[in-house]
């Protein structure tokens, strides 16, 4: 690959163009702050955000534009609580966008974070870089979960500005039929989005680790995609029961629980457990197979 | 700086102990949570049964799981194709013949209590305190309110339905009439202790004698220190690996709830529905009694102890058989909580054609009708009307049928 072509429109700053170059501490930090830049900065990330940020705009306008119509209490959970309630704005388009959409966007992340350089022939250069390729992976890493924390956060944040002024805000009724105060409800959504945002973990490093065995960003993206798909899919199917409790989406719901009367912090703590142990698996694959020699650029 | 190779070692070494770590922590797990060994002081079956009938009612709240696995065909999936989906609650009422429900109970072992069903995203609450109940369903957030309409009478009738008699039984004679009559038709054991939700407990063991019953044998897992029942198990004939039926506890604690959780208020913006339960006045239990009477010729049993074979005549059987028949007015069967009809049911207007078509899926065409097989339970409807059950095999139903 021509290397004139590649490295101008990634801004790869830092260590690169320091002559005096000698191992110091920041170096991670700057790595990081780059890698942030980058990913938040790409304009195809923007846009994608952006566009998710629509997602609970648009379900917002339309309950509100359908909310005399009796079918309205036939959807899917949490609409019919977001009707009353902006609150359960957030729940109910978090949970609208869990199944694909929020997938897409950890696929978008980690398909660009290292078979997108190599394809644009990036890598190489930074792997030239004096920084060890773990800790590269984990800026890589970083950048990706940064990306899915900020669409989280974009989907919750409309959905809260767009419920409180569709809906208003008002003390929230639990799955269990209990009111708590405002404060205590907001906490508890807060707690959801944050759940929802872990759940993701698993599938961020999944897709980095897919991404370190090509160079076609898209077949990454893609794989990404049909890991969390496929998941689901097996999650329904009885027969398969024993392996229910590992599959990686298994657990995606929990944040259920955070919405009823006594908050069964077991399902909590194992959804979450489930996603460290899905990290440290692949992970390490990802780390062993990027730390790799002869890995392409 | 490191080199940006990493020695060959490391790079097969990580992942393999990634993983191994990972099996690790999931393989303990359930050796942790068994950690709390049961040593319980010796007893034996006579003891315990006793034991469980002298205890006081525990205040508890808990997580109970009820797991079914009775061979039949996939019913959801029946039902599914059959039209009738309620995917997105999660809790739909086909997991009671196969599958796992999750619920939660609180009780303060006297007059108030809360029973939820665990829907994925939705719950089904059921709050009773005293003399009235609520039922409240978080996925179209309805509240069914039930009251009686004389609450005076209720205690009336908790008085008339418990007569103290002369001679009252203690828990031990009450035990002794138990164990007499399971005793003809079962042996009571004890299995080795068991930990179920955390706690030591014994296991008392229901074998029948009978050979040719489908059952094999009932466990019951008896909490050693409340002698509350923790955990109900019916074992098939068949598998002696995995109960057909298995209710228990997964988590338990036997505390007093807080009142948040079994006082009820209604939430803003909910439905309510108000259902007031009228109470039978002393001439009505009497008809009641006399109409059961002239019952009892439609129900015949034959056999004994767990052999029995259950016949009914005088159902609507050829309407679920496809054969025209006059369908009930589906108005008149209301189910008696429509919170948990509306929610978990969902029912469609075309009900019959659907039950026809499950029961399609579930049975098989035998010589004069159409045999339901189950592990535990065989269930025989003939074209003439009879219904017959047994927990006996379906050539053990044939035969008694002729």
């Amino acid at each position: 690959m021509p290397a004139e072509t590649g490295p101008t429109a990634e801004p790869t700053t830092g260590p690169t163009q320091t002559e005096r170059w000698t191992p110091r501490r920041g170096a991670t930090g700057r790595l990081l702050a780059a890698e942030l830049r980058l990913v938040l900065g790409r304009r195809r990330n923007q846009v994608f955000v952006a566009g998710l940020g629509l997602v609970p705009a648009l379900l917002g306008l339309m309950l509100y534009l359908t909310r005399d119509d009796p079918r309205t209490s036939e959807g899917p959970g949490f609409l019919t609580q977001a009707t009353n309630n902006g609150v359960f704005l957030v729940v109910a388009s978090l949970f609208m966008c869990l199944p694909f959409l929020l997938p897409l966007t950890v696929a978008l992340a980690t398909g660009d974070a290292v078979a997108g350089e190599a394809s644009a022939g990036t890598l190489r250069y930074l792997l030239v870089l004096p920084v060890s390729r773990s800790r590269l992976l984990f800026a890589k890493a970083v950048g990706a979960l940064a990306l899915v924390a900020v669409a989280v956060g974009v989907v919750a944040t409309v959905g809260l500005v767009v419920g409180a002024a569709l809906f208003g805000l008002h003390d929230v009724v639990l799955l269990s039929g209990t009111t708590v105060p405002l404060a205590e409800g907001m906490l508890r959504v807060l707690g959801v989005v944050v759940y929802i945002g872990l759940s993701l973990t698993g599938l961020v490093v999944v897709g980095l680790f897919v991404s370190t065995l090509t160079e076609v960003p898209i077949a990454a993206m893609v794989a990404t995609v049909v890991v969390a798909v496929v998941s689901t899919i097996l999650d329904t199917l009885p027969a398969l029961s024993a392996v229910h409790p590992y599959l990686l989406t298994h657990y995606w719901y929990g944040f259920a629980e955070l919405l009823r009367l006594e908050v069964d912090w077991n399902t909590v703590g194992t959804g979450l457990g489930l996603q460290v142990a899905w990290v440290v698996v692949f992970g390490a694959f990802a780390w062993s197979r990027f730390t790799q020699s002869n890995i392409s650029s | 700086m490191t080199s940006p190779t990493i020695s060959r070692h490391a790079r097969w070494g990580v992942p393999t102990l990634a993983v191994s770590a990972v099996v690790a922590g999931f393989a303990l797990q359930p050796l942790l949570a068994a950690a709390s060994a049961a040593d319980l002081p010796e007893t034996t079956p006579e003891q315990l049964v006793a034991q469980v009938l002298a205890a006081d009612p525990q205040p508890l709240s808990g997580t109970v799981v009820y797991t079914a696995d009775l061979g039949l065909p996939n019913i959801a999936a029946l039902a599914g194709v059959a039209g009738l989906n309620s995917a997105m609650t999660s809790a739909d009422p086909t997991n009671l013949l196969a599958g796992t429900s999750t619920l939660k109970v609180w009780t303060d072992a006297d007059s108030r209590s809360r029973v939820t069903l665990q829907g994925g995203t939705s719950e089904f609450s059921v709050v009773h305190d005293a003399t009235q109940a609520w039922t409240y369903s978080s996925h179209d957030q309805t509240v069914t309110h039930y009251t009686v309409d004389d609450p005076a009478r209720l205690a009336e009738l908790g008085q008339t339905e418990v007569p103290v008699p002369a001679d009252l039984p203690t828990p031990p004679r009450a035990a002794d009439d138990l164990l007499a009559e399971l005793g003809q038709h079962s042996t009571l054991t004890l299995d080795a202790t068991t930990t179920v939700a955390g706690r030591a407990a014994y296991q008392l063991v229901l074998t029948p004698k009978s050979t040719t019953t489908l059952v094999g044998r009932i466990t019951v897992a008896i909490d050693g220190k409340t002698f509350s029942p923790l955990k109900v198990a019916v074992w098939s004939r068949d598998d002696a690996q995995n109960p057909a039926v298995e209710l228990g506890f997964t988590d338990v604690t036997f505390a007093t709830p807080s009142d948040q959780v079994l006082t009820w208020s209604t939430p803003a913006g909910a439905q309510v529905e108000e259902v007031v339960v009228p109470l039978p006045t002393d001439a009505e239990i009497a008809e009641a009694a006399a109409e059961a009477q002239d019952l009892a010729p439609t129900v015949t049993v034959s056999g004994t102890g767990w052999d029995q074979v259950v016949t009914i005549t005088g159902l609507p059987v050829d309407e679920l058989m496809g054969l025209p028949g006059t369908g009930p007015d589906r108005s008149a069967h209301r189910h008696p909580l429509p919170g948990l009809a509306q929610d978990y049911a969902q029912m469609p207007e075309e009900a019959p054609q659907i039950a026809q078509s499950l029961l399609a899926g579930l049975s098989t065409e035998v010589d004069g009708g159409r045999l339901i097989s189950s592990s535990l339970v065989n269930v025989l409807l003939l074209d003439d009307g009879r219904v017959l059950v047994g927990a006996v095999p379906g050539d053990t139903l044939l035969a008694a049928a002729r």
